[in-house]
């Protein structure tokens, strides 16, 4: 049986007018990677945000753990058991390295220090420098240790490798799937499609404050299609109003459509108007994150 | 918690220290002027055309009513004051500005209790500078060979923090009203300030004429300074109770204000 970890239902962030968050829903199961994209701006903070107490929600519920993120008895609950990286990653600059770590693992009984030694050592952290004097790669990196060796049964990461160069990307993406492959939930918010394709076994895609789609992996390569037809005569998009095809391109005689589901009906569909060519091509997942954020204006 | 505290003192030492020299500087100055200054106020009473205040006969015979008057009801208060509310200057919504909220509030610590630490540890700093003026004064008193009125001034500096703390809560609840960075301090302090201490000059000048208004119910200096010989009854109880009140009033909408933001 699969154990949630992360519930949204219907939640929903409003800024005066500007509604962030329109009424999510999504859930996140322990011991799953799930990737959390979208566009600057697309909602991914605030919802981070309301889930862990730093913002209440305007409406709707969510809960970590089964404790709801709307009472403050309950989010310091879950602020116990999760490890949290924020997308600025700004910490006390007057504090040194060390300082801040013996700050933030007296809050944490889980507090792993094998783990934060290895860390210090792999991130080449200089203990005894201020965090004022590090660059921005290197908070980032200590912003993540502090994440890490919480010792905590779930990890919101909110932009993990922003700022970070190519070789400490990859170090920090292994260590997250290791930490997964402990038993950890990891949920992450990133607009690197790559890293998202490289470690995530679930994608949550929001744009607009809308979850635009919301599947594992697994169902986002086997499904998600690009279909280019050649048909005799041009064709109009009235042709093509079919479920499962989630955006389509007229060229005169060529379509393309990007579908999400329903694939062997539409290609026989496809057939039957009497194409004269019909390739079907994997989507990857930029191509369909692209889609998706052009297909809601 | 104790980390808490500990984030707060590093937060804060470089305004403790810089008060700890401003008081130094001023039980220095009144301390070192004391002989020249009876020497003068004595030489003007003699002079049938020199300048003669009511105070200045107290003032060269009783050495308590000196350290009081210049200290207590004047210019330590105006220090101490100006350092007790820049100690509650700070906590989450400061940090809202610099950028560190997010990371502070990732930790399994409430609200109140971020707020709690920083008040607690302005307060403590707050009685740490007023007992370091005693300790100050008293050593300072016998360098210049004059009996030094322990108990007086331990009980001056009690009733300057018991009063005073309305001030740390109203700075506290004005930067929580005003996020930002400096200027929200310099607005505190210009709201607090001005009013404080042109409310101490007027109701001054009012008491040496011997006269009352209704004013005096807001004179919070005057509360802080107490009457000379401070003693059980002539403690201003009901001066220390509206303080109080308005303390725990501005501390409460304070919190109940924090609690509501998003960060």
């Amino acid at each position: 049986m699969v154990t949630t970890i992360i519930e949204a239902i219907e939640l929903r962030k409003s800024y005066g007018t500007h509604e962030a968050v329109k009424g999510i829903d999504f859930w996140v199961a322990e011991g799953s990677i799930c990737a959390f994209l979208g566009q600057n701006g697309a909602g991914k903070s605030s919802t981070i945000k309301m889930l862990l107490g730093m913002t209440h929600p305007s409406g709707g519920s969510g809960a970590i753990f089964g404790h709801r993120i709307d009472r403050e008895s309950d989010s310091l609950l879950i602020r116990q058991k999760t490890a949290f990286v924020a997308e600025d990653k700004r910490l006390y600059d007057y504090m040194t390295v060390e300082e801040i770590i013996h700050f933030t693992r007296s809050f944490f009984p889980t507090w792993d220090s094998a783990f934060e030694r290895e860390l210090l050592q792999r991130f080449d952290l200089p203990r005894k420098r201020k965090i004022r004097q590090l660059s921005k790669g290197m908070r980032t990196k200590l912003a993540l240790l502090l994440g890490f060796a919480r010792g905590s049964h779930l990890l919101i990461l909110d932009e993990p490798t922003e700022g970070l160069d190519p070789v400490a990307i990859e170090d920090v993406l292994q260590i997250v799937v290791s930490l997964a492959a402990q038993g950890r939930t990891i949920f992450f918010s990133s607009h690197q499609i790559a890293e998202v394709e490289q470690i995530a076994d679930r994608v949550l895609m929001i744009n607009r404050g809308e979850i635009v789609l919301d599947a594992s992996m697994d169902e986002v390569k086997q499904e998600y299609r690009h279909i280019q037809a050649v048909f005799p005569e041009p064709v109009e998009a009235r042709d093509f109003q079919l479920p499962g095809i989630e955006s389509l391109q007229l060229n005169g005689r060529v379509a393309s459509l990007a579908v999400s589901h329903n694939l062997a009906s539409i290609t026989e569909h496809v057939r039957v108007m009497r194409a004269n060519s019909i390739d079907v091509l994997p989507l990857s997942l930029k191509e369909i994150f692209l889609e998706k954020v052009k297909a809601r204006p | 918690m104790m980390m808490l505290f500990y984030k707060a003192w590093v937060e804060t030492r470089a305004r403790f220290l810089l008060g700890l020299c401003a008081v130094a500087l001023v039980c220095t100055f009144y301390l070192q002027q004391h002989a020249w200054l009876v020497q003068m106020w004595t030489g003007e009473l003699r002079n049938p055309h020199g300048f003669h205040a009511p105070w200045m006969y107290t003032a060269i015979h009783e050495y308590g009513w000196y350290l009081w008057h210049f200290l207590y009801e004047n210019y330590l208060q105006q220090v101490w004051s100006l350092f007790a509310v820049m100690f509650a200057f700070g906590g989450l919504i400061r940090e809202k500005t610099i950028g560190s909220a997010h990371f502070s509030l990732g930790l399994p610590v409430s609200r109140r209790r971020w707020l709690v630490s920083r008040l607690s540890v302005a307060v403590l700093e707050s009685v740490a500078l007023s007992l370091f003026a005693v300790v100050y004064v008293a050593v300072g008193s016998r360098v210049i060979h004059q009996p030094f009125p322990s108990g007086e001034m331990i009980m001056h500096a009690l009733l300057m923090v018991a009063a005073g703390i309305v001030l740390i809560a109203f700075g506290n609840f004005c930067y929580s009203l005003f996020p930002g960075s400096y200027l929200s301090l310099l607005i505190t302090l210009v709201l607090l300030g001005v009013p404080y201490l042109l409310l101490q000059l007027y109701m001054q000048n009012m008491r040496d004429a011997g006269r009352s208004t209704w004013l005096g119910a807001f004179d919070i200096a005057h509360a802080m300074a107490g009457p000379w010989q401070l003693t059980w009854t002539t403690t201003p109880w009901l001066a220390l109770c509206g303080a109080s009140g308005l303390a725990i009033l501005f501390f409460a909408v304070a919190a109940v204000h924090g609690d509501r933001l998003d960060y």
